[in-house]
């Protein structure tokens, strides 16, 4: 009953600070949304298809127990010779059209939203406790540019805490569609204070949102930046590899891990090897395969791209929380298919630096964010762009 | 109503039958070829429905257990003895269960007879269509026992047979070249099947019979045969590259040699689409008919109802790639994709609406045959929705390879097309044999099949949600629940199989009941009911005509 109510209530809240976030054994809906996005999925699911498809299927339930009840032979012994009713046949074409625009519009949405790679873009200026007018450059393609104003974000790092400023009563913007946007505060950023302009048009709805904001747009907006780091997910007969193109030549190899070294409840989700990634940044996912067709999903990212020898497909995903998350191959790929499991784990990006670190020594390669070397500073500015 | 026939009975009974072995071996007899195909089909939904058995056993619990029974504790020879369970069960119920029960069986034995002509258009030809049949049936029973990959029996690569699994890299072995010939042949006969039926149908209904008075199924095979037409040879085309790519050093399919792995999966589609319309279409038909037999009221928006399946078949064409949303397609070409799919659920919608309006203020009996359209109403239905949030690319990179998507399509087809096999079933089994089955039994087998399969299929629904792929001979501890719920429900169904034998060696040797010309009165008006159960040898010597007054045919 229990399980029954949270499937009423509908869009399940963030995985909270579970460490795992596995599917529950007799669980009736889609797993833990991980995402912004994966959310966005989620109240696709539960807040329009699913209330559409139950009231169709309730209303074709209703309408054969009202023939059944009044039209059967004994209740109705002489049928009508009615046949026709063209206005009847017009209103069962139209309706369904309607609904189906109802469920496209949304659908559309979220489809160019999974499927286009964020390109938001974020610079970062000192306050020096004069200046009030800082400068976005709007250098995306022209149907990328930043236009609107959900297109941006102005937030202000003091060091103690980051606040978003709000449209109007913080700041004026100058130049929408400009290659340079002019961003004018009402009070001057305080001396040692950043000012974090984001800009772009790949934007989503804040994580826990709820669901009844969503069906009227009105959720508060975030610019996604682009990638950071690209992962390279190899799929082979029968385990997965991931290579990090930015960090270095190296390559893991990923096993599921054997019955007798997994507890019963991980067995054929546990990997010997996980995918290490730093928690908050956008990740490109790029998927190939060296042998059959593979597929890499992890449902709670909504997620799910088919690894095929010869192409190289792309998709991103962009973990919110530290946590470890699993999926298993999703293409029939010979005898172990049900033996090649992913496991991905977001860290903290001090962490992410570490490991890497520790996987380049493991190949031979020197460490790449040893912090006290003259390399640290380049790939610091990097990894800053991100946060 | 045309004239009456009653004369033909007494006239016709003076023609002989040909001896046992002319009459079914070298048949050109179209009810006798019919009653072929519909022995085969049960033969092959027995082996068929046995394969999903085992899965099902397997399946009940977590681990690799059952299976291991059949390969001597060898692993890795179970793994792969469950994918070729899925992968044979898939091709059985499609293309050796449906398609010859509903296509060759009751398309056989009713299109001639509803459009009022003596027999099909090429007799021989349906002689070879069904011997075609025969031969690939032979070919992919002996696919099972060739080695597929390594020393592993038969090829566990699933229905769709994607390369390269399907190639040198994933199954060298003999088992998929047998299979690619099984289906080349079994092409060739629905081929030959196809064109017989619109050379019958455009050139040998009844006088005054337009395609628009035509009845509802003989409708439904006609647009059928147009997509086999127009979809198998692109099958035969794909395979046949299969085909030299395994055997002659091409590489249509091989990255490496410049060929692209999905140029298969576009080519399977172009034919695999249609082929779930050519699977449920012909039931479609079956259904309109016995609604309307048993509302006793003509059925509701004919010429909707006519055209709606034309537009099905239509759609069924552009539609390829929904199969193929998680591949690297582009998003422009997954819109497009949506938006098409989308489409379908309009003239599917007009056909479960105009159902229900034909029994709307009739005068309903539940019969058999009836409740087992019922069922297949709101079944439909369920399976028509969940269609619906599979065409949204959005979700479906959520759902693909689920067994959110096993339970959509089972629920179309298993209790789809197969509620429509057993409706036709017992609607016709009066008229094709001269025998009435009891009442009871047919009632039964209805409801226990009803809890059977949706106990199976519902919690399907939940495991996909819950993230459970496709074709996985074991799955995480957190799945087990609604597996063992599912498999209980396949034991439930097994029992209403059973019920069904017993239902028929009951009609045939127990019960004996002779059956009437018409047993379902007045409702039954198409031109199969004029004539005695079972039909004569040769029909219509005189033909039947529609051209005077306001006579309709259905």
């Amino acid at each position: 009953m229990k399980r029954l109510f949270s499937f009423l209530t509908g869009l399940s809240v963030l995985a909270g600070s579970a460490a795992y976030a596995l599917p529950e054994d007799g669980g009736v809906t889609m797993v833990p949304p991980a995402s912004a996005l994966a959310e966005e999925v989620h109240f696709f699911h539960d807040g329009i298809l699913l209330p559409i498809i139950t009231a169709i299927c309730l209303l074709v339930l209703a309408l054969l127990i009202i023939v059944m009840t009044r039209f059967n032979a004994r209740a109705n012994p002489t049928p009508s010779k009615n046949s026709h009713n063209t206005l009847l046949e017009v209103v069962w074409t139209g309706i369904p059209i309607i609904i189906l625009l109802i469920i496209a519009l949304p659908s559309f949405e979220l489809l160019f939203k999974e499927d286009v790679t964020p390109d938001g873009k974020q610079v970062v200026q000192r306050g020096d406790g004069q200046t009030v007018d800082f400068v976005f450059p709007n250098d995306f393609p022209p149907s990328r540019m930043v236009k609107r104003r959900e297109h941006l974000q102005v937030m202000l790092d003091t060091g103690a805490e980051r606040r978003t400023l709000s449209f109007k009563d913080d700041y004026s913007v100058d130049g929408w569609g400009d290659n340079d946007l002019v961003v004018s505060l009402k009070e001057p950023a305080p001396i040692g204070a950043s000012v974090i302009l984001r800009g772009g048009r790949s934007t989503q709805n804040v994580t826990g949102c709820p669901m009844a904001k969503r069906y009227f747009d009105a959720c508060e907006k975030e610019v996604v930046l682009a990638p950071t780091l690209t992962l390279k997910v190899t799929g082979y007969q029968w385990n997965w590899s991931y290579g990090y193109p930015d960090y270095g030549d190296f390559e893991i190899f990923s096993n599921m891990l054997p019955e007798e070294d997994a507890t019963p409840e991980m067995y054929r989700f546990e990997v010997d090897n996980r995918v290490i990634l730093p928690v908050g940044e956008t990740v490109r996912v790029t998927v190939t395969s060296k042998d059959v067709i593979h597929s890499w999903a992890l449902p709670n990212f909504a997620v799910k791209i088919d690894a095929v020898p010869g192409r190289i497909n792309e998709t991103w995903i962009r973990g919110e929380q530290e946590g470890v998350y699993y999926g298993q191959c999703s293409e029939i790929c010979g005898v172990r298919h049900a033996f090649m499991p992913i496991a991905v784990e977001f860290v903290s990006r001090p962490a992410f630096e570490a490991w890497i670190d520790g996987q380049r020594s493991l190949a031979g390669l020197d460490p790449m964010f040893d912090r006290n070397s003259a390399k640290f500073a380049q790939a610091d500015t990097a990894g800053a762009a991100a946060e | 109503m045309a004239d009456s026939h009653a004369a033909h009975g007494s006239h016709d009974a003076h023609d002989h039958k040909p001896s046992f072995l002319v009459r079914w071996f070298f048949s050109t007899n179209h009810k006798d070829i019919g009653t072929l195909y519909l022995i085969f089909a049960i033969l092959a939904g027995i082996i068929g429905g046995g394969m999903s058995g085992l899965m099902r056993w397997e399946l009940a619990e977590p681990g690799v257990t059952i299976l291991t029974r059949w390969t001597g504790g060898d692993l890795t020879a179970a793994y792969n003895f469950y994918n070729v369970l899925t992968t044979y069960h898939g091709l059985m119920m499609i293309f050796f269960m449906v398609m010859p029960a509903l296509i060759g069986g009751f398309g056989n034995w009713f299109v001639p007879i509803m459009i009022g002509a003596p027999d099909m258009a090429f007799p021989r030809m349906n002689n070879i269509s069904f011997w075609l049949y025969g031969a690939s049936g032979i070919l992919i029973t002996l696919s099972l026992f060739v080695p597929g990959y390594g020393s592993n029996l038969g090829f566990g690569g699933g229905w769709v047979l994607y390369p390269p699994l399907s190639s040198n890299t994933g199954n060298p072995g003999p088992a998929m070249d047998l299979l690619i010939l099984s289906l080349h042949l079994a092409g060739a006969s629905s081929i030959l099947g196809a064109i017989n039926f619109i050379t019958t149908i455009f050139n040998m209904r009844a006088p005054g019979m337009t395609l628009h008075k035509m009845p509802l199924f003989a409708w439904s095979v006609l647009i059928t045969a147009f997509l086999l037409v127009l979809s198998l040879p692109v099958l035969a085309g794909a395979i046949t590259m299969l085909l030299t790519d395994r055997n002659f050093g091409t590489s249509f399919f091989d990255a490496a040699g410049g060929g692209d792995p999905l140029l298969f999966q576009h080519l399977f589609w172009f034919f695999g689409h249609p082929e779930v319309y050519i699977l449920i279409l012909p039931a479609f038909g079956i259904i309109s008919h016995i609604v309307s037999t048993f509302s006793r009221k003509p059925i509701f928006g004919y010429l909707g109802m006519a055209y709606a399946m034309v537009a099905i078949g239509f759609v069924g064409f552009i539609v390829w790639a929904h199969h193929m949303y998680t591949v690297g397609l582009s998003v422009n070409m997954k819109a497009y994709f949506v938006a098409a799919t989308m489409v379908i659920a309009v003239p599917t919608g007009i056909k479960i609406f105009s159902w229900i309006a034909t029994m709307w203020g009739g005068s309903i009996q539940f019969k058999t045959p009836m409740v087992w359209a019922i069922g297949f109403i709101f079944l439909f239905t369920v399976g028509g929705v969940t269609g619906v949030v599979l065409a949204n690319a959005g979700i479906d990179h959520y759902m693909h390879d689920t067994y959110y998507v096993v339970a959509h399509f089972h629920y179309v087809l298993s209790l789809g097309a197969v509620f429509g096999i057993f409706a036709g079933w017992y609607y016709w089994f009066p008229k094709m044999t001269g025998k009435m089955y009891r009442e009871v039994l047919g009632q039964l087998h209805f409801w226990v099949m009803f809890v059977g399969v949706n106990l199976i299929f519902f919690p399907q629904h939940f495991l996909g949600l819950q993230g459970m792929p496709r074709r996985y001979i074991d799955y995480p501890e957190a799945f087990a629940h609604w597996h063992f719920i599912s498999s209980v429900g396949y034991a439930i169904t097994l029992v209403g199989m059973a019920v069904f034998l017993v239902a028929m060696i009951d009609a045939f040797f127990i019960y004996r009941r002779k059956a009437e010309a018409n047993p379902w009165g007045e409702g039954a008006t198409t031109l199969e009911w004029t004539l005695p159960s079972p039909p004569p040898f040769h029909q219509f010597n005189e033909l039947p005509r529609f051209d005077k007054g306001d006579a309709k045919a259905f």
